[in-house]
């Protein structure tokens, strides 16, 4: 079926998040929409899906205007949703989770009819080659399974028009890979394919067409086959994009942070990290690649002393921190940019002065001892502001309100105002704009070449590729391969990622 | 064994601190369970002499006797074999032994034992205790049903305990108006309805103010649950003080008279014990078959899982999980009110202050050491209704313990098992948190 978008305007208090966006696909054609974090997306999706409601603006399904006010009425239409965070219940098996909500029933109670709902599964999964085994639970299934199972749950209730939310976010490149697979043979079957992300390289893969989005509006349609790199870039951020980090060769020294034979577990007990033995030099970027959830945040949370290690040894500086506090070691000269800015890296409700004495309040000259010294407090944060270019209304903000940039800006001048000797940087670049990005990256090698050592963990490839000065991947809480920055392609990384090795 | 061969310690794989652990956990409690057996064994030796007499009803309550005579030394023996049997085997099979199961065993012996050690030869009545056990695990398991349907939908329900006392207070004042306004001649059995129905429906409307606050006004739910228990006990208190301490005709209910079961009443020794009981025994079983159909294999179950599992997955495919969470608060009130109307029917006759003594809160155990399963929920209710029988007959036999620790043995048992035997069971991820739907 073709969809179309028509002037989809949606306003949010004080946001235009969509503003008169129009796009269309039509039957068996793959649309790449590619925008940044807070380009629309999202917000366009959910008017699509019927979780909002356009102010103005029409959904045309074959040339039809159809209005949803609640997401049975867009599943009715045809249209299916692969959202980004995987809306599968974890405790049901894929039979359960895929029939939720469109479930075959039989007799007077409403027995569910699970008979039929797996004959149905099975065969979908068998002629779309997704190769799902009905019978497992969800929970226990890799994420490249699930995504599978969202895609199964969609062709189960015959949807005509599959609308996938950066569905390679939580991928290897191989699954990445097998997903496209599929998206084509649908595609070939018929199915209209909206493919949204903010990956370059995905969507001149495998699109037809490619819309831009930038600040609620369309940038710009293009046809992949004349598109570069360079003129997405252009098209997503409003000007040119340096697409790789400027960064002169690493100089390496002496050893700092050494981890050997490091065992840590995740929450549930399971060995996360198994026998991880690496070594970072001071001015050099180590960037550790791998796919979500493969113990790399246990590893930092272990390094930084946030989690006990269950055996294994942790120096810095050839002194060990196995069993330090989080405090000791911060006093070491590490810096840590968390990996969920909002949980770990700052508080939301306090204010953006505040969040930036978090690590040294209980020092001179911010407290002495008792009260804290206000004027300490603001002066130091009038300069740190400055010194970061932290886009804030005033000192006093709540840092919650900040934009994701500007936030993870505040937790980065916090942590490299200490002496610092060692970077610990999780996810450093998640969700932020492509001008926060290189800002961030500017100063992670800035400290590399002051002499600091940097390691930086990553799910982006290209992330990876641009700061690394060495490329280390992880994969089932090993190191499965290091590899020197020159040598670092693309492929390389992603068949260590994806467990060809 | 020549130098150069390995030694069984040294080929053994490096085990990590967690296992370890567990390794030696193990070995504790082996040593434990051992030493227990043998204390045991040290009970059978004093107590050879003692009689335990136990007694069966075989036809109905209070007809003819079928007696089992030993001695209690005989049944810490027991016990004690067991129990060192178990510890035995702990230690042989280490982390891998299914120790919890083994107390399933183990646990009933030392009971029986310490029950016949407790009664120093004065004989007693099992039928009472075992009846007794179903009478009691009726109103807590329709409260643990509440429980379940709430917090398998997503909202916490701690407020059962005041929608017990709400029932019971609303199922006797308007049994006892409904007789006072039919007169004397009137059949009790409508006022008995009356008092069931009123009992249902302030239990409807307590729980669909804790679903308003929670759902609505997005109140903490244990918060919101908790102000209404204390609120419960304020308003029943006051109606008790103020009204029905003077005008007692207003308390005075018909009382629930006990039913034969065709057929199944005339099994001797079971008939007594489980088929000539309360009605609320019978309409705790009929609803625990249902609902375990009805969570477990239906279309409603699956989407009222997956409101309390995680409501988004059914948000997204068009299910209203708003309009699930208020349905099943109403059923669950249904459920808790009438389990109340059974303290002032069935039991005492009458409405006192703050009756139902915390029973809605170990209703709440018996979710948790359910595992939030009707059918294990129901296992749990007869564990805590087999306390409260036992320690009723402990009371009646006049045994030489102070009666406040009696009092509180269904207590004990609850914090023993909520905090003891129950393994690491997860609840529905999603109870306590409101949803956001678009």
């Amino acid at each position: 079926m073709r969809l179309e978008l028509r002037d989809i305007t949606k306003r949010f208090p004080g946001v235009l998040a969509n503003d008169r966006i129009s796009i269309s696909a039509d039957r068996g054609q793959v649309l790449g929409l590619l925008g940044e974090n807070g380009a629309g997306k999202s917000t366009l999706m959910n008017i699509l899906s019927g979780l909002y409601k356009p102010d103005s603006g029409e959904i045309l399904i074959d040339e039809t205007p159809r209005t949803f006010t609640d997401p049975r009425q867009a599943i009715e239409a045809g249209i299916g949703m692969v959202h980004q965070h995987f809306q599968l219940v974890p405790v049901f098996d894929v039979v359960e989770a895929v029939a939720l909500g469109a479930e075959s029933v039989s007799g007077p109670l409403g027995s569910f009819d699970r008979k039929t709902a797996r004959a149905r599964v099975l065969e979908l999964s068998q002629q779309y080659r997704l190769n799902v085994n009905p019978d497992a639970k969800i929970e226990d299934l890799p994420v490249g399974v699930r995504q599978r199972v969202e895609i199964l749950k969609a062709l189960y209730r015959k949807s005509d028009i599959l609308v996938l939310d950066e569905p390679s976010a939580v991928l290897t490149p191989f699954e990445t890979e097998e997903l496209f697979g599929i998206i084509r043979g649908l595609a070939k079957d018929g199915t209209t394919i909206i493919f949204i992300t903010h990956k370059l390289n995905e969507v001149l893969e495998v699109a037809d067409k490619i819309t831009v989005l930038r600040r609620g509006r369309v940038a710009g349609t293009v046809d992949p086959k004349e598109a570069t790199r360079e003129r997405l870039a252009n098209l997503m951020v409003g000007r040119d994009v340096e697409l790789t980090v400027a960064k002169g060769p690493a100089q390496p020294r002496d050893v700092v942070l050494e981890l050997s034979d490091l065992h840590v577990r995740d929450d549930r007990g399971h060995m996360a990290v198994n026998g991880v033995a690496l070594q970072i030099r001071a001015g050099e970027i180590l960037a550790l690649a791998g796919v979500q959830g493969n113990g790399q945040t246990e590893l930092v949370e272990a390094i930084v002393g946030l989690r006990a290690v269950d055996s294994g040894d942790i120096t810095i500086d050839g002194k060990s921190v196995t069993k330090s506090t989080p405090r000791q070691i911060a006093d070491l000269g590490v810096a840590h940019v968390p990996e969920d800015r909002n949980r770990d890296g700052l508080i939301g409700a306090m204010t953006v002065a505040e969040n930036f004495i978090l690590d040294t309040y209980h020092r001179e000259p911010y407290s002495n001892g008792i009260r804290l010294n206000r004027q300490a407090i603001d002066e130091r944060a009038a300069v740190a502001v400055k010194d970061y270019d932290v886009r804030t209304p005033s000192i006093h903000t709540y840092a919650g309100s900040l934009s994701g940039g500007n936030q993870q800006k505040v937790v980065v001048a916090r942590e490299f105002s200490r002496p610092v000797r060692l970077v610990i940087a999780a996810q450093p670049t998640r969700g932020l704009d492509v001008g926060s990005i290189e800002y961030i990256h500017k100063r992670m090698v800035e400290q590399r070449d002051q002499g600091a050592a940097v390691l930086i963990v990553s799910t982006e490839l290209d992330e990876v590729l641009a700061v690394g000065d060495r490329v280390a991947v992880m994969q089932g809480g090993e190191i499965v391969g290091v590899v020197d920055g020159d040598d670092a392609t693309y492929e390389k990384v992603g068949m260590l990622m994806g467990g060809v090795h | 064994m020549t130098a150069a061969s390995p030694t069984f310690e040294e080929v053994r794989p490096e085990l990590s601190a967690a296992e370890r652990a567990a390794i030696r956990s193990a070995r504790i409690r082996g040593v434990v369970m051992a030493a227990l057996g043998l204390f045991a064994l040290q009970f059978a030796i004093q107590t050879m002499d003692v009689a335990a007499t136990f007694s069966f009803w075989v036809d109905k309550q209070g007809g003819n006797t079928f007696t089992i005579a030993t001695q209690v030394g005989v049944l810490w023996l027991l016990a004690g074999v067991v129990t060192g049997v178990a510890g035995v085997i702990q230690l042989v099979r280490g982390p891998s032994f299914q120790w919890r199961r083994a107390l399933l065993i183990v646990i009933p012996f030392w009971v029986a034992a310490t029950f016949a050690g407790l009664l120093a030869g004065k004989p007693a009545n099992v039928t009472i205790v075992f009846a007794g056990t179903l009478t009691y695990a009726a109103p807590i398991s329709l409260g643990a049903f509440a429980g379940i349907l709430a917090e398998r939908s997503g909202i916490n329900n701690i407020a059962i305990e005041g929608k017990f006392l709400m029932g019971a207070c609303a199922a006797s004042v308007v049994a006892s108006v409904t007789m006072l306004a039919l007169g004397p001649a009137a059949n009790p059995t409508i006022g008995v309805l009356a008092g069931v129905l009123a009992a249902a429906v302030t239990g409807i409307l307590v729980s669909l103010l804790l679903a308003w606050l929670g759902i609505r006004w997005r109140v903490d739910q244990i918060i919101a649950g908790i102000v209404i228990n204390i609120g419960a006990v304020g308003i029943t208190n006051f109606l008790f003080l103020r009204i029905l301490t003077k005008q007692t005709e207003l308390n005075t209910p018909p009382t629930v008279e006990n039913i034969q079961v065709p057929v199944l009443s005339q099994i001797p020794i079971l008939g007594p014990i489980a088929f000539q009981g309360s009605p609320y025994l019978y309409f705790a079983v009929i609803v625990m078959a249902a609902f375990a159909y009805m969570l477990f294999r239906t279309r409603w179950g699956l989407r009222l899982r997956a409101s309390g599992e995680k409501p988004s997955a059914a948000g997204t495919v068009g299910i209203d999980v708003i309009k699930i969470r208020y349905r099943a608060m109403i059923v669950a009130g249904i459920l808790a009110g009438i389990a109340g109307s059974s303290f002032s029917l069935a039991s005492a006759g009458s409405f006192q202050m703050q009756m139902s003594a915390g029973r809605g809160f170990i209703a709440l155990a018996a979710v948790i050491f359910g595992a939030w399963n009707p059918i294990y929920a129901f296992g749990a209710a007869m564990v805590f209704g087999f306390a409260d029988a036992s320690q009723a007959l402990l009371s009646v036999l006049g045994v030489d313990v102070p009666p406040q620790l009696l009092n509180s043995i269904p207590y004990l048992v609850t914090i023993i098992v909520v905090a003891g035997v129950v393994g690491r069971v997860r609840g529905p991820a999603a109870a306590g948190q409101p949803y956001d739907q678009g």
